[in-house]
């Protein structure tokens, strides 16, 4: 590919190590961005500039926060004595969402990945540990992504998550409510298998 | 399961080409390089999502063009499937069934099976083990797409265990301890499964490699296959006693990676031992029995793909597989003549440079 003069060539360049942008789009959205109004792309700027100002991470949970803490630390309904332990900020809103859950959260900010250089020590894992001794925490619940890496994640957590009177527990696997069975995928109708649960009393 | 009609665009030489193949035996025939091999890879890409050569997606996309697309008429299980893959060299390439988006190939392989024999397959018999694994897995898969995904797990737990162990770089500590103890887990559990079904495999394999090298060759030489495991004693005790050497030498060194599947004939090891020809024979053997056990698994049998499998063979060993050719669709290229005698194709396909002649 050409190399266009010095500003549209930058753009693109840094528009091409975002996730998800591959070279043929970073092109693209610089050549749109040439052509919007000037205040539409002061905006886009602003707005980038402003949450790396005034966005940060909450300093107990790791969450993305605006101030010290976040909102849900902040909040004084939430139950103490469970945490919801989740691989990246976005994970947080996807159990908000489900309102089932009302404790507070940790997130780990990753997951167990040799293969991009993430061991153990680049996750926030004894934050983690310090945090169990010091709010008197009894139940984690970890909620990595059920692939290679997340379960890897989840048994490591299991291991080194051992303090007298502290339940671990792993969320399940299953199927996606309102869905038919017959457009389930194999692997996981078979963890919903696995994981099956009683449902009648009869002994 | 069969596919009848294929129509390829800007793919390999084919520009433009609209191909209907015989429900049974077709054979095709042409000059070298008229894209006989490509039809073949054509329908194996529908299968796999890949190319069977190990081609890239811009060598498969014909010169010049910047995408391929590849579409089948197939039929499975009394279903009617309409299969279109586009190639987009780096680009999303996308693939379609009866008009849905497919989310990954191993949803693909659930619906659309083949078994391949290139002239290439004379590695599983003169090659490294590498080569007998990939026959051993490849054959699962047509059996059970499930089998894929528990390959594919396979590949990447050893890949995250031996990232570890490289950044570990010899010394250990208790951080590096733990993980292990993880990944030690996680590989013993799909480990022992993988090989718990290769090793089923080639016990229901080894009858049938015998009857058919018996039935090529006309010889009564024994054929032997032993499956053996790439630790002893359960995989888990394994990892943890070569942990140590694992940290030095920064690779996993027992597991499934490490199995071997033996072939004998007539009592020598068919690796070193057995001629040229027979090498041949034999790996044609296997491919045949694989295409036979996952026929017998599945309750049909996959599209058998040949390519030039006559070249390897003498007159009259060629005159005998056509003879042994299993029922359901096969479709075999040739670049010279079809053996003399009793060979009757339901449908002989002449091309020429990207066209039905």
């Amino acid at each position: 590919m050409g190399v266009y003069t010095g500003p549209v060539q930058n753009l693109i360049d840094e528009l091409g190590r975002l996730p998800g942008v591959g070279p043929k789009s970073a092109q693209r959205i610089a050549f749109y961005l040439l052509k919007v109004d000037e205040v539409d792309a002061s905006r886009l700027a602003d707005a980038i500039t402003e949450v790396k100002a005034k966005v940060g991470f909450c300093d107990r949970c790791f969450n993305i926060s605006q101030g010290d803490n976040c909102e849900i630390c902040l909040d004084d309904r939430r139950d103490p004595s469970v945490i919801c332990v989740v691989e990246e900020p976005r994970d947080v809103v996807a159990v908000e969402r489900t309102q089932e859950f009302s404790g507070r959260y940790h997130v780990l900010q990753g997951a167990i990945d040799h293969l991009q250089g993430v061991g153990p020590d680049q996750l926030r894992i004894k934050e983690l540990i310090a945090r169990i001794g010091a709010e008197n925490i009894t139940e984690v619940i970890i909620c990595t992504n059920p692939n290679i890496e997340g379960e890897a994640t989840a048994l490591y957590l299991s291991r080194v998550l051992d303090a007298p009177g502290l339940t671990v527990t792993r969320i399940a696997s299953g199927l996606p409510v309102g869905g038919d069975l017959e457009y389930a995928d194999e692997l996981t109708l078979g963890r919903a298998l696995e994981g099956r649960r009683r449902i009648g009393s009869g002994e | 399961m069969r596919v009848r009609r294929l129509w390829l665009t800007d793919f390999r030489n084919y520009r433009d080409a609209d191909i209907t193949l015989g429900g049974g035996f077709t054979v095709v025939v042409g000059p070298n390089g008229c894209g006989k091999t490509s039809l073949l890879e054509a329908i194996g890409y529908l299968a796999r999502l890949e190319s069977f050569r190990g081609a890239t997606l811009d060598t498969m996309v014909r010169h010049g063009a910047g995408s391929s697309v590849i579409r089948a008429e197939a039929e499975s299980r009394n279903r009617e499937l309409l299969i279109e893959a586009e190639l987009v060299p780096g680009g999303r390439s996308r693939c379609q069934l009866n008009r849905q988006p497919v989310r990954n190939g191993k949803e693909l392989a659930s619906l659309m099976q083949v078994s391949v024999f290139t002239p290439d397959d004379v590695l599983l018999v003169k090659g490294g083990p590498v080569h007998r694994r990939r026959f051993l897995d490849e054959t699962l898969g047509t059996m059970h797409s499930r089998n894929l995904a528990l390959r594919h797990d396979l590949e990447r737990v050893l890949r995250q265990r031996n990232a570890l162990l490289k950044q570990a770089g010899g010394r250990t500590n208790a951080e590096v301890e733990a993980t292990l103890d993880v990944w030690d887990g996680r590989l013993a559990e799909v480990g022992e499964e993988l090989a718990a079904l290769r090793s089923q495999l080639v016990g229901r394999l080894q009858p049938v490699v015998g009857d058919v090298y018996g039935s090529l060759a006309e010889s009564r030489a024994a054929t032997g296959l032993t499956y053996r495991r790439g630790w002893a004693g359960d995989l888990l005790g394994a990892l943890k006693g070569s942990r140590c050497e694992d940290l030095r030498r920064t690779v996993t060194t027992v597991g499934p990676q490490r199995d071997e599947l033996d072939l004998v004939l007539g009592d020598l090891p068919a690796r070193t031992h057995a001629s040229q020809g027979e090498q041949r024979t034999l790996a044609l053997s296997l491919r045949l029995a694989g295409h036979q056990v996952a026929t017998e698994t599945l309750g049909f049998a996959p599209v058998l793909l040949l390519d030039d499998v006559l070249s390897e063979l003498d007159e009259r060993r060629s005159r005998r597989l056509v003879g042994v050719l299993p029922e359901g669709q096969s479709i075999m290229t040739t670049a010279g003549a079809l053996p003399e005698g009793d060979v009757h194709p339901e449908l002989v396909l002449s091309l020429e440079a990207g066209r039905v002649r």
